[in-house]
Protein backbone atom coordinates (compact mmCIF):
# COMPACT_ATOMS: atom_id res chain seq x y z
CA UNK A 1 0.00 0.00 0.00
CA UNK A 2 1.55 3.26 -1.13
CA UNK A 3 1.30 5.87 1.58
CA UNK A 4 0.76 8.79 -0.77
CA UNK A 5 0.11 7.71 -4.35
CA UNK A 6 -0.04 11.29 -5.54
CA UNK A 7 3.20 12.22 -3.76
CA UNK A 8 5.44 12.14 -6.86
CA UNK A 9 3.04 14.36 -8.77
CA UNK A 10 2.88 16.75 -5.83
CA UNK A 11 6.66 16.84 -5.80
CA UNK A 12 6.80 17.62 -9.52
CA UNK A 13 4.23 20.36 -8.97
CA UNK A 14 6.38 21.89 -6.22
CA UNK A 15 9.39 21.78 -8.53
CA UNK A 16 7.28 23.64 -11.08
CA UNK A 17 6.39 26.34 -8.58
CA UNK A 18 10.04 26.59 -7.53
CA UNK A 19 11.10 26.98 -11.17
CA UNK A 20 8.49 29.65 -11.63
CA UNK A 21 9.80 31.53 -8.56
CA UNK A 22 13.35 31.33 -9.96
CA UNK A 23 12.10 32.72 -13.26
CA UNK A 24 10.43 35.62 -11.44
CA UNK A 25 13.52 36.20 -9.30
CA UNK A 26 15.70 36.53 -12.41
CA UNK A 27 14.26 39.98 -12.84
CA UNK A 28 15.73 41.08 -9.51
CA UNK A 29 19.25 41.55 -10.86
CA UNK A 30 20.40 43.88 -8.10
CA UNK A 31 19.78 41.26 -5.46
CA UNK A 32 21.67 38.37 -7.03
CA UNK A 33 24.39 40.06 -9.07
CA UNK A 34 26.71 40.68 -6.15
CA UNK A 35 26.39 37.13 -4.87
CA UNK A 36 26.82 35.44 -8.24
CA UNK A 37 30.57 36.00 -8.58
CA UNK A 38 31.16 34.59 -5.11
CA UNK A 39 29.17 31.49 -5.97
CA UNK A 40 31.03 31.11 -9.28
CA UNK A 41 34.28 31.22 -7.39
CA UNK A 42 33.05 28.65 -4.85
CA UNK A 43 31.59 26.31 -7.44
CA UNK A 44 33.98 26.76 -10.32
CA UNK A 45 37.40 27.88 -9.20
CA UNK A 46 37.46 25.94 -5.95
CA UNK A 47 36.18 22.78 -7.64
CA UNK A 48 38.74 22.92 -10.41
CA UNK A 49 41.42 20.76 -8.69
CA UNK A 50 38.88 18.05 -7.85
CA UNK A 51 37.40 18.02 -11.34
CA UNK A 52 40.87 17.96 -12.89
CA UNK A 53 42.04 15.07 -10.70
CA UNK A 54 38.92 13.03 -11.51
CA UNK A 55 39.27 13.76 -15.22
CA UNK A 56 42.98 12.92 -15.20
CA UNK A 57 42.41 9.48 -13.71
CA UNK A 58 39.41 8.80 -15.94
CA UNK A 59 41.44 9.76 -19.01
CA UNK A 60 44.36 7.57 -18.01
CA UNK A 61 42.15 4.57 -17.26
CA UNK A 62 40.14 5.00 -20.44
CA UNK A 63 43.24 5.06 -22.65
CA UNK A 64 44.90 2.18 -20.83
CA UNK A 65 41.85 -0.07 -20.87
CA UNK A 66 41.02 0.78 -24.45
CA UNK A 67 44.50 -0.20 -25.59
CA UNK A 68 44.35 -3.60 -23.93
CA UNK A 69 40.86 -4.38 -25.19
CA UNK A 70 41.97 -4.10 -28.80
CA UNK A 71 42.71 -7.35 -30.53
CA UNK A 72 45.48 -7.84 -33.06
CA UNK A 73 45.13 -6.10 -36.38
CA UNK A 74 43.26 -3.07 -35.09
CA UNK A 75 45.10 0.17 -35.78
CA UNK A 76 46.27 1.80 -32.56
CA UNK A 77 44.80 5.17 -33.50
CA UNK A 78 41.50 3.68 -32.33
CA UNK A 79 42.76 4.32 -28.78
CA UNK A 80 42.76 8.05 -29.46
CA UNK A 81 39.36 7.96 -31.10
CA UNK A 82 37.69 5.98 -28.32
CA UNK A 83 39.38 8.03 -25.59
CA UNK A 84 38.25 11.30 -27.16
CA UNK A 85 34.69 10.14 -27.71
CA UNK A 86 34.39 8.59 -24.24
CA UNK A 87 35.83 11.57 -22.39
CA UNK A 88 34.31 14.46 -24.34
CA UNK A 89 30.90 12.99 -25.00
CA UNK A 90 30.24 11.08 -21.80
CA UNK A 91 32.74 10.82 -18.99
CA UNK A 92 33.83 14.47 -18.86
CA UNK A 93 30.42 16.06 -18.35
CA UNK A 94 28.88 13.16 -16.43
CA UNK A 95 31.64 12.66 -13.87
CA UNK A 96 32.17 16.38 -13.43
CA UNK A 97 28.44 16.70 -12.78
CA UNK A 98 28.37 13.82 -10.31
CA UNK A 99 31.49 15.01 -8.49
CA UNK A 100 30.12 18.52 -8.22
CA UNK A 101 26.83 17.13 -6.94
CA UNK A 102 28.75 15.80 -3.97
CA UNK A 103 31.04 18.72 -3.46
CA UNK A 104 28.90 21.73 -4.44
CA UNK A 105 25.33 20.43 -4.41
CA UNK A 106 25.48 18.98 -0.92
CA UNK A 107 27.06 22.15 0.36
CA UNK A 108 24.39 24.22 -1.37
CA UNK A 109 21.58 22.21 0.24
CA UNK A 110 23.22 22.37 3.64
CA UNK A 111 23.74 26.13 3.43
CA UNK A 112 20.22 26.98 2.28
CA UNK A 113 18.70 24.32 4.56
CA UNK A 114 20.51 25.72 7.58
CA UNK A 115 19.29 29.18 6.69
CA UNK A 116 15.81 27.75 6.42
CA UNK A 117 15.86 26.01 9.83
CA UNK A 118 17.50 28.98 11.51
CA UNK A 119 14.80 31.22 10.01
CA UNK A 120 17.31 33.39 8.16
CA UNK A 121 15.20 32.99 5.02
CA UNK A 122 12.20 34.29 6.93
CA UNK A 123 14.34 37.20 8.05
CA UNK A 124 15.26 37.98 4.44
CA UNK A 125 11.60 38.02 3.52
CA UNK A 126 10.97 40.35 6.44
CA UNK A 127 13.63 42.68 5.08
CA UNK A 128 11.80 42.68 1.70
CA UNK A 129 14.57 40.59 0.07
CA UNK A 130 13.48 37.87 -2.31
CA UNK A 131 15.26 34.86 -0.76
CA UNK A 132 15.18 32.96 -4.05
CA UNK A 133 16.81 35.87 -5.87
CA UNK A 134 19.45 36.13 -3.15
CA UNK A 135 20.10 32.44 -2.45
CA UNK A 136 19.01 30.32 -5.42
CA UNK A 137 19.48 32.45 -8.53
CA UNK A 138 23.21 33.18 -7.95
CA UNK A 139 23.84 29.50 -7.40
CA UNK A 140 21.80 28.63 -10.45
CA UNK A 141 23.71 31.09 -12.67
CA UNK A 142 27.04 30.04 -11.18
CA UNK A 143 26.28 26.38 -11.83
CA UNK A 144 25.00 27.01 -15.35
CA UNK A 145 28.16 28.94 -16.23
CA UNK A 146 30.82 27.16 -14.24
CA UNK A 147 29.88 23.54 -14.88
CA UNK A 148 30.44 23.89 -18.66
CA UNK A 149 33.70 25.72 -17.87
CA UNK A 150 34.82 22.95 -15.54
CA UNK A 151 33.70 20.30 -18.01
CA UNK A 152 35.73 21.84 -20.84
CA UNK A 153 38.81 21.94 -18.65
CA UNK A 154 38.11 18.42 -17.41
CA UNK A 155 37.75 17.23 -21.03
CA UNK A 156 41.09 18.79 -21.90
CA UNK A 157 42.81 17.30 -18.85
CA UNK A 158 41.20 13.91 -19.52
CA UNK A 159 42.25 13.79 -23.17
CA UNK A 160 45.71 15.05 -22.25
CA UNK A 161 46.27 12.38 -19.61
CA UNK A 162 44.79 9.76 -21.93
CA UNK A 163 47.37 10.70 -24.54
CA UNK A 164 50.16 10.83 -21.97
CA UNK A 165 49.21 7.42 -20.58
CA UNK A 166 48.80 5.82 -24.01
CA UNK A 167 52.16 7.11 -25.21
CA UNK A 168 54.16 6.41 -22.05
CA UNK A 169 52.55 3.22 -20.73
CA UNK A 170 51.52 1.43 -23.93
CA UNK A 171 52.84 0.93 -27.45
CA UNK A 172 50.61 3.65 -28.91
CA UNK A 173 52.62 6.43 -30.50
CA UNK A 174 51.78 10.10 -30.11
CA UNK A 175 51.19 10.36 -33.87
CA UNK A 176 48.78 7.42 -33.87
CA UNK A 177 46.90 8.77 -30.85
CA UNK A 178 46.66 12.24 -32.42
CA UNK A 179 45.44 10.67 -35.66
CA UNK A 180 42.65 8.94 -33.73
CA UNK A 181 41.84 12.15 -31.86
CA UNK A 182 41.30 13.94 -35.15
CA UNK A 183 39.36 11.17 -36.83
CA UNK A 184 35.74 12.17 -37.45
CA UNK A 185 36.01 15.13 -35.11
CA UNK A 186 33.34 17.79 -35.41
CA UNK A 187 33.13 20.92 -33.22
CA UNK A 188 29.60 19.85 -32.33
CA UNK A 189 31.10 17.14 -30.15
CA UNK A 190 32.45 19.85 -27.85
CA UNK A 191 29.15 21.72 -28.05
CA UNK A 192 27.42 18.48 -27.08
CA UNK A 193 29.66 18.18 -24.03
CA UNK A 194 28.95 21.80 -23.09
CA UNK A 195 25.19 21.31 -23.54
CA UNK A 196 25.29 18.32 -21.22
CA UNK A 197 27.32 20.22 -18.64
CA UNK A 198 24.93 23.15 -18.85
CA UNK A 199 21.96 20.84 -18.23
CA UNK A 200 23.75 19.06 -15.36
CA UNK A 201 24.71 22.40 -13.80
CA UNK A 202 21.09 23.52 -13.91
CA UNK A 203 20.00 20.20 -12.37
CA UNK A 204 22.54 20.47 -9.53
CA UNK A 205 21.57 24.04 -8.66
CA UNK A 206 17.86 23.45 -9.04
CA UNK A 207 17.43 20.22 -7.06
CA UNK A 208 19.98 21.02 -4.38
CA UNK A 209 18.57 24.52 -3.85
CA UNK A 210 15.06 23.13 -3.76
CA UNK A 211 15.93 20.49 -1.18
CA UNK A 212 17.67 23.11 0.98
CA UNK A 213 14.90 25.62 0.53
CA UNK A 214 12.27 23.09 1.61
CA UNK A 215 14.32 21.53 4.43
CA UNK A 216 12.44 20.49 7.50
CA UNK A 217 13.05 21.96 10.91
CA UNK A 218 16.13 20.79 12.82
CA UNK A 219 19.57 19.53 12.05
CA UNK A 220 18.13 16.16 11.14
CA UNK A 221 15.96 17.83 8.53
CA UNK A 222 19.00 19.50 6.98
CA UNK A 223 20.89 16.22 6.92
CA UNK A 224 17.97 14.40 5.36
CA UNK A 225 17.53 17.15 2.78
CA UNK A 226 21.22 17.04 1.92
CA UNK A 227 21.19 13.29 1.40
CA UNK A 228 17.96 13.58 -0.56
CA UNK A 229 19.47 16.34 -2.71
CA UNK A 230 22.52 14.25 -3.62
CA UNK A 231 20.40 11.24 -4.51
CA UNK A 232 17.80 13.16 -6.51
CA UNK A 233 20.43 15.21 -8.34
CA UNK A 234 22.55 12.15 -9.19
CA UNK A 235 19.54 10.30 -10.56
CA UNK A 236 18.38 13.42 -12.40
CA UNK A 237 21.81 13.83 -13.98
CA UNK A 238 21.78 10.24 -15.22
CA UNK A 239 18.25 10.59 -16.59
CA UNK A 240 19.08 13.90 -18.26
CA UNK A 241 22.27 12.33 -19.66
CA UNK A 242 20.21 9.62 -21.31
CA UNK A 243 17.67 12.11 -22.62
CA UNK A 244 20.39 14.35 -24.03
CA UNK A 245 22.01 11.41 -25.77
CA UNK A 246 18.64 10.36 -27.14
CA UNK A 247 17.97 13.79 -28.56
CA UNK A 248 21.40 14.95 -29.69
CA UNK A 249 23.53 11.87 -30.38
CA UNK A 250 22.25 11.52 -33.98
CA UNK A 251 23.85 14.90 -34.75
CA UNK A 252 27.25 13.74 -33.53
CA UNK A 253 28.18 11.73 -36.59
CA UNK A 254 30.78 13.40 -38.74
CA UNK B 1 38.98 43.33 -2.17
CA UNK B 2 37.91 39.71 -1.83
CA UNK B 3 35.15 40.28 -4.33
CA UNK B 4 37.62 41.67 -6.84
CA UNK B 5 39.90 38.67 -6.37
CA UNK B 6 36.94 36.34 -6.94
CA UNK B 7 36.12 38.15 -10.15
CA UNK B 8 39.70 37.80 -11.40
CA UNK B 9 39.86 34.10 -10.55
CA UNK B 10 36.51 33.36 -12.18
CA UNK B 11 37.56 35.39 -15.20
CA UNK B 12 40.82 33.47 -15.52
CA UNK B 13 39.07 30.09 -15.33
CA UNK B 14 36.37 31.06 -17.83
CA UNK B 15 38.97 32.51 -20.21
CA UNK B 16 41.05 29.37 -19.89
CA UNK B 17 38.01 27.26 -20.75
CA UNK B 18 37.24 29.39 -23.80
CA UNK B 19 40.88 29.18 -24.93
CA UNK B 20 40.83 25.40 -24.49
CA UNK B 21 37.65 25.13 -26.55
CA UNK B 22 38.96 27.30 -29.37
CA UNK B 23 42.50 25.92 -29.52
CA UNK B 24 41.40 22.34 -28.88
CA UNK B 25 38.81 22.49 -31.66
CA UNK B 26 41.34 24.01 -34.03
CA UNK B 27 43.92 21.38 -33.18
CA UNK B 28 41.49 18.52 -33.52
CA UNK B 29 39.74 19.78 -36.62
CA UNK B 30 42.63 21.34 -38.52
CA UNK B 31 45.76 19.91 -36.95
CA UNK B 32 46.70 23.15 -35.24
CA UNK B 33 46.95 26.81 -36.10
CA UNK B 34 49.09 26.00 -39.14
CA UNK B 35 46.48 24.96 -41.61
CA UNK B 36 48.64 23.37 -44.31
CA UNK B 37 47.74 23.61 -47.98
CA UNK B 38 44.79 22.06 -49.81
CA UNK B 39 44.85 19.48 -52.57
CA UNK B 40 41.72 18.12 -54.19
CA UNK B 41 40.75 14.64 -55.34
CA UNK B 42 37.58 13.68 -57.17
CA UNK B 43 36.58 10.24 -55.94
CA UNK B 44 33.47 8.41 -57.10
CA UNK B 45 30.52 8.06 -54.72
CA UNK B 46 30.76 5.42 -52.03
CA UNK B 47 34.44 5.90 -51.28
CA UNK B 48 33.75 5.74 -47.52
CA UNK B 49 35.55 9.00 -46.77
CA UNK B 50 34.91 11.40 -43.94
CA UNK B 51 36.56 14.37 -42.33
CA UNK B 52 39.64 13.63 -40.24
CA UNK B 53 40.76 10.47 -42.01
CA UNK B 54 44.53 10.31 -42.57
CA UNK B 55 46.26 11.08 -45.85
CA UNK B 56 49.38 9.05 -46.61
CA UNK B 57 52.17 9.75 -49.05
CA UNK B 58 53.94 6.42 -49.72
CA UNK B 59 52.77 5.27 -46.30
CA UNK B 60 53.78 8.39 -44.36
CA UNK B 61 51.00 10.40 -42.74
CA UNK B 62 51.23 13.85 -44.32
CA UNK B 63 47.78 15.29 -43.65
CA UNK B 64 44.11 14.54 -43.27
CA UNK B 65 40.80 14.71 -45.10
CA UNK B 66 39.51 18.21 -44.47
CA UNK B 67 36.22 18.14 -46.30
CA UNK B 68 34.13 15.78 -48.37
CA UNK B 69 31.75 17.57 -50.70
CA UNK B 70 29.02 15.51 -52.31
CA UNK B 71 28.26 16.44 -55.92
CA UNK B 72 25.17 15.23 -57.74
CA UNK B 73 27.17 14.03 -60.74
CA UNK B 74 28.47 11.02 -58.80
CA UNK B 75 31.65 12.64 -57.55
CA UNK B 76 32.95 13.36 -54.06
CA UNK B 77 35.19 16.41 -54.21
CA UNK B 78 37.56 15.68 -51.34
CA UNK B 79 39.75 18.37 -49.86
CA UNK B 80 43.02 17.02 -48.49
CA UNK B 81 44.88 19.22 -46.04
CA UNK B 82 48.61 18.55 -46.49
CA UNK B 83 51.19 19.72 -43.98
CA UNK B 84 53.43 22.48 -45.35
CA UNK B 85 56.54 20.33 -44.75
CA UNK B 86 55.50 17.78 -47.39
CA UNK B 87 55.37 18.13 -51.17
CA UNK B 88 53.41 15.67 -53.27
CA UNK B 89 55.21 14.64 -56.51
CA UNK B 90 53.23 15.33 -59.69
CA UNK B 91 53.42 11.67 -60.67
CA UNK B 92 51.27 10.77 -57.65
CA UNK B 93 47.83 9.24 -57.81
CA UNK B 94 45.39 9.16 -54.91
CA UNK B 95 43.39 6.11 -53.89
CA UNK B 96 41.05 5.23 -51.06
CA UNK B 97 42.54 2.37 -49.09
CA UNK B 98 41.27 0.48 -46.03
CA UNK B 99 42.73 1.56 -42.71
CA UNK B 100 42.53 -1.27 -40.18
CA UNK B 101 39.84 -3.91 -40.00
CA UNK B 102 36.90 -1.82 -38.88
CA UNK B 103 36.13 -0.53 -42.35
CA UNK B 104 37.84 2.79 -41.79
CA UNK B 105 39.44 4.40 -44.82
CA UNK B 106 42.45 6.55 -45.61
CA UNK B 107 43.64 8.36 -48.72
CA UNK B 108 46.93 6.96 -50.02
CA UNK B 109 48.95 8.96 -52.54
CA UNK B 110 51.50 6.94 -54.46
CA UNK B 111 53.90 8.47 -57.00
CA UNK B 112 54.73 6.24 -59.97
CA UNK B 113 58.34 7.50 -59.78
CA UNK B 114 60.25 10.16 -57.82
CA UNK B 115 59.83 13.59 -59.35
CA UNK B 116 61.24 16.92 -58.12
CA UNK B 117 58.13 18.69 -59.42
CA UNK B 118 55.24 18.68 -56.98
CA UNK B 119 51.57 19.62 -56.95
CA UNK B 120 50.83 23.24 -56.13
CA UNK B 121 48.29 24.15 -53.45
CA UNK B 122 44.80 23.84 -54.90
CA UNK B 123 45.73 21.29 -57.58
CA UNK B 124 43.63 18.22 -58.20
CA UNK B 125 45.37 14.86 -57.89
CA UNK B 126 44.33 12.14 -60.35
CA UNK B 127 42.60 9.10 -58.90
CA UNK B 128 44.40 5.76 -58.95
CA UNK B 129 42.99 2.27 -58.54
CA UNK B 130 41.57 1.62 -55.09
CA UNK B 131 42.07 -1.53 -53.07
CA UNK B 132 39.01 -3.36 -51.75
CA UNK B 133 38.06 -2.57 -48.19
CA UNK B 134 36.09 -4.50 -45.62
CA UNK B 135 32.83 -3.32 -47.18
CA UNK B 136 33.77 -4.63 -50.61
CA UNK B 137 35.07 -7.88 -49.12
CA UNK B 138 31.86 -8.24 -47.14
CA UNK B 139 29.87 -7.58 -50.27
CA UNK B 140 31.92 -10.21 -52.12
CA UNK B 141 31.40 -12.67 -49.27
CA UNK B 142 27.70 -11.88 -49.43
CA UNK B 143 27.54 -12.66 -53.14
CA UNK B 144 29.49 -15.88 -52.53
CA UNK B 145 27.01 -16.81 -49.81
CA UNK B 146 24.16 -16.14 -52.21
CA UNK B 147 25.78 -18.37 -54.81
CA UNK B 148 26.35 -21.12 -52.24
CA UNK B 149 22.73 -20.79 -51.17
CA UNK B 150 21.59 -21.12 -54.78
CA UNK B 151 23.80 -24.19 -55.20
CA UNK B 152 22.47 -25.69 -51.98
CA UNK B 153 18.90 -25.07 -53.10
CA UNK B 154 19.59 -26.61 -56.51
CA UNK B 155 21.27 -29.61 -54.91
CA UNK B 156 18.38 -30.03 -52.51
CA UNK B 157 15.94 -29.85 -55.40
CA UNK B 158 17.88 -32.37 -57.44
CA UNK B 159 18.80 -34.73 -54.63
CA UNK B 160 15.68 -34.64 -52.51
CA UNK B 161 12.81 -33.50 -54.70
CA UNK B 162 14.19 -34.98 -57.93
CA UNK B 163 14.95 -38.37 -56.37
CA UNK B 164 18.71 -38.01 -56.69
CA UNK B 165 19.34 -39.50 -53.27
CA UNK B 166 17.14 -42.49 -54.13
CA UNK B 167 19.11 -43.01 -57.35
CA UNK B 168 22.32 -42.65 -55.41
CA UNK B 169 21.19 -45.30 -52.96
CA UNK B 170 20.25 -47.62 -55.84
CA UNK B 171 23.66 -47.03 -57.39
CA UNK B 172 25.35 -47.81 -54.10
CA UNK B 173 23.29 -51.00 -53.75
CA UNK B 174 24.20 -52.04 -57.30
CA UNK B 175 27.83 -51.30 -56.59
CA UNK B 176 27.61 -53.42 -53.46
CA UNK B 177 26.20 -56.29 -55.46
CA UNK B 178 28.94 -55.95 -58.06
CA UNK B 179 31.57 -55.90 -55.34
CA UNK B 180 30.08 -59.08 -53.87
CA UNK B 181 30.22 -60.75 -57.29
CA UNK B 182 33.80 -59.68 -57.71
CA UNK B 183 34.53 -61.12 -54.29
CA UNK B 184 32.97 -64.46 -55.31
CA UNK B 185 35.00 -64.52 -58.54
CA UNK B 186 38.15 -63.70 -56.64
CA UNK B 187 37.38 -66.47 -54.16
CA UNK B 188 36.92 -69.02 -56.99
CA UNK B 189 40.16 -67.86 -58.64
CA UNK B 190 41.93 -68.17 -55.35
CA UNK B 191 40.64 -71.68 -54.91
CA UNK B 192 41.77 -72.70 -58.42
CA UNK B 193 45.15 -71.11 -57.89
CA UNK B 194 45.54 -73.09 -54.72
CA UNK B 195 44.74 -76.31 -56.63
CA UNK B 196 47.25 -75.42 -59.36
CA UNK B 197 49.91 -74.77 -56.80
CA UNK B 198 49.16 -78.11 -55.18
CA UNK B 199 49.53 -79.89 -58.56
CA UNK B 200 52.74 -78.08 -59.25
CA UNK B 201 54.12 -79.09 -55.89
CA UNK B 202 53.11 -82.63 -56.56
CA UNK B 203 54.86 -82.62 -60.01
CA UNK B 204 57.93 -81.06 -58.50
CA UNK B 205 58.03 -83.75 -55.86
CA UNK B 206 57.84 -86.45 -58.61
CA UNK B 207 61.14 -85.41 -60.23
CA UNK B 208 64.04 -87.86 -59.37
CA UNK B 209 67.00 -85.88 -58.12
CA UNK B 210 69.48 -88.65 -59.17
CA UNK B 211 68.35 -88.38 -62.78
CA UNK B 212 68.59 -84.66 -62.65
CA UNK B 213 72.13 -84.98 -61.25
CA UNK B 214 73.19 -87.41 -64.02
CA UNK B 215 71.67 -85.15 -66.66
CA UNK B 216 73.55 -82.21 -65.26
CA UNK B 217 76.77 -84.26 -65.21
CA UNK B 218 76.20 -85.18 -68.87
CA UNK B 219 75.60 -81.55 -69.66
CA UNK B 220 78.87 -80.68 -67.95
CA UNK B 221 80.78 -83.39 -69.90
CA UNK B 222 79.25 -82.22 -73.18
CA UNK B 223 80.09 -78.69 -72.29
CA UNK B 224 83.73 -79.58 -71.58
CA UNK B 225 83.91 -81.55 -74.88
CA UNK B 226 82.51 -78.56 -76.67
CA UNK B 227 85.15 -76.40 -74.98
CA UNK B 228 87.91 -78.78 -76.15
CA UNK B 229 86.49 -78.85 -79.67
CA UNK B 230 86.35 -75.11 -79.64
CA UNK B 231 90.01 -75.00 -78.59
CA UNK B 232 90.95 -77.38 -81.49
CA UNK B 233 88.99 -75.28 -83.94
CA UNK B 234 90.72 -72.20 -82.63
CA UNK B 235 94.12 -73.87 -83.13
CA UNK B 236 93.18 -75.01 -86.65
CA UNK B 237 92.03 -71.56 -87.46
CA UNK B 238 95.33 -70.18 -86.22
CA UNK B 239 97.24 -72.57 -88.46
CA UNK B 240 95.12 -71.66 -91.45
CA UNK B 241 95.77 -68.02 -90.69
CA UNK B 242 99.50 -68.74 -90.68
CA UNK B 243 99.27 -70.60 -94.04
CA UNK B 244 97.27 -67.81 -95.59
CA UNK B 245 99.73 -65.27 -94.24
CA UNK B 246 102.51 -67.28 -95.78
CA UNK B 247 100.65 -67.45 -99.09
CA UNK B 248 100.06 -63.70 -98.95
CA UNK B 249 103.70 -63.02 -98.23
CA UNK B 250 104.71 -64.72 -101.49
CA UNK B 251 107.17 -67.25 -100.11
CA UNK B 252 106.77 -70.93 -100.85
CA UNK B 253 105.48 -72.83 -103.89
CA UNK B 254 101.80 -72.26 -103.31
CA UNK B 255 102.38 -68.57 -102.77
CA UNK B 256 104.43 -68.29 -105.92
CA UNK B 257 101.77 -70.27 -107.76
CA UNK B 258 99.10 -67.88 -106.57
CA UNK B 259 101.02 -64.64 -106.64
CA UNK B 260 103.35 -64.99 -109.67
CA UNK B 261 101.72 -63.38 -112.79
CA UNK B 262 104.15 -65.35 -114.97
CA UNK B 263 102.35 -68.57 -114.13
CA UNK B 264 99.13 -66.96 -115.16
CA UNK B 265 100.59 -65.75 -118.41
CA UNK B 266 102.12 -69.13 -119.17
CA UNK B 267 98.85 -70.83 -118.38
CA UNK B 268 97.05 -68.38 -120.65
CA UNK B 269 99.46 -68.94 -123.47
CA UNK B 270 99.10 -72.68 -122.97
CA UNK B 271 95.37 -72.43 -123.16
CA UNK B 272 95.54 -70.36 -126.33
CA UNK B 273 97.84 -72.91 -127.90
CA UNK B 274 95.50 -75.69 -126.85
CA UNK B 275 92.57 -73.79 -128.37
CA UNK B 276 94.43 -73.33 -131.65
CA UNK B 277 95.46 -77.02 -131.55
CA UNK B 278 91.90 -78.12 -130.97
CA UNK B 279 90.71 -75.88 -133.81
CA UNK B 280 93.32 -77.39 -136.05
CA UNK B 281 92.32 -80.92 -134.95
CA UNK B 282 88.70 -80.12 -135.75
CA UNK B 283 89.71 -78.70 -139.05
CA UNK B 284 92.20 -81.38 -140.05
CA UNK B 285 91.44 -84.36 -137.93
CA UNK B 286 93.23 -86.69 -140.31
CA UNK B 287 96.40 -84.92 -139.61
CA UNK B 288 96.37 -86.04 -136.07
CA UNK B 289 94.05 -88.99 -136.01
CA UNK B 290 94.67 -91.57 -138.47
CA UNK B 291 92.47 -94.53 -137.81
CA UNK B 292 92.96 -97.38 -140.06
CA UNK B 293 90.75 -100.31 -139.89
CA UNK B 294 92.07 -103.07 -141.81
Amino acid sequence: MIRDPLGPFRKVGKWGYFARDIGIALGDVKTYSSETIRQMRNMGVDSLPLAAIVAAFIGAVTAFQTRYQLFGGVQLSVVGLISRQSIILELGPLLTGLVLTGRVGARMTAEIGTMRVTEQIDALETLAYDPIAYLVVPRMIAALVMLPVLTILADAVGVGTAMFTAVTATDVTAAAFAEGLRLSFTPFQIVYSVIKAFIFGGAIAFFCSYEGYTANVGAEGVGRSTAQAVVVTSVAILVLDALTALLLAPYLQA
Amino acid sequence: MKKRRDEVLVGIVVAAAIAVVVLGSLWLARGGLSKGYPLYVKFPWGAGLKQGQPVWLVGVSVGYVDEVDLHQDGILVTTLRIQNDYKVPVTSKAAVVPNGIFGDMAVAMTPSRPDPKSFNPGDTIPVGPSTPGIAQLTSKADSITTSVNAMTTALERELVAGGGIRDLRNTIAATNRMVNEFAAVASEQSRQLTATMTSLRRATAAIDPAKVDSTITNFRTASSNMAAMSADLKETSTRLDAILAKVDSGSGSAAKLLNDPGVYNDTRALLQQMESLLADIKKNPKRYINVTIF
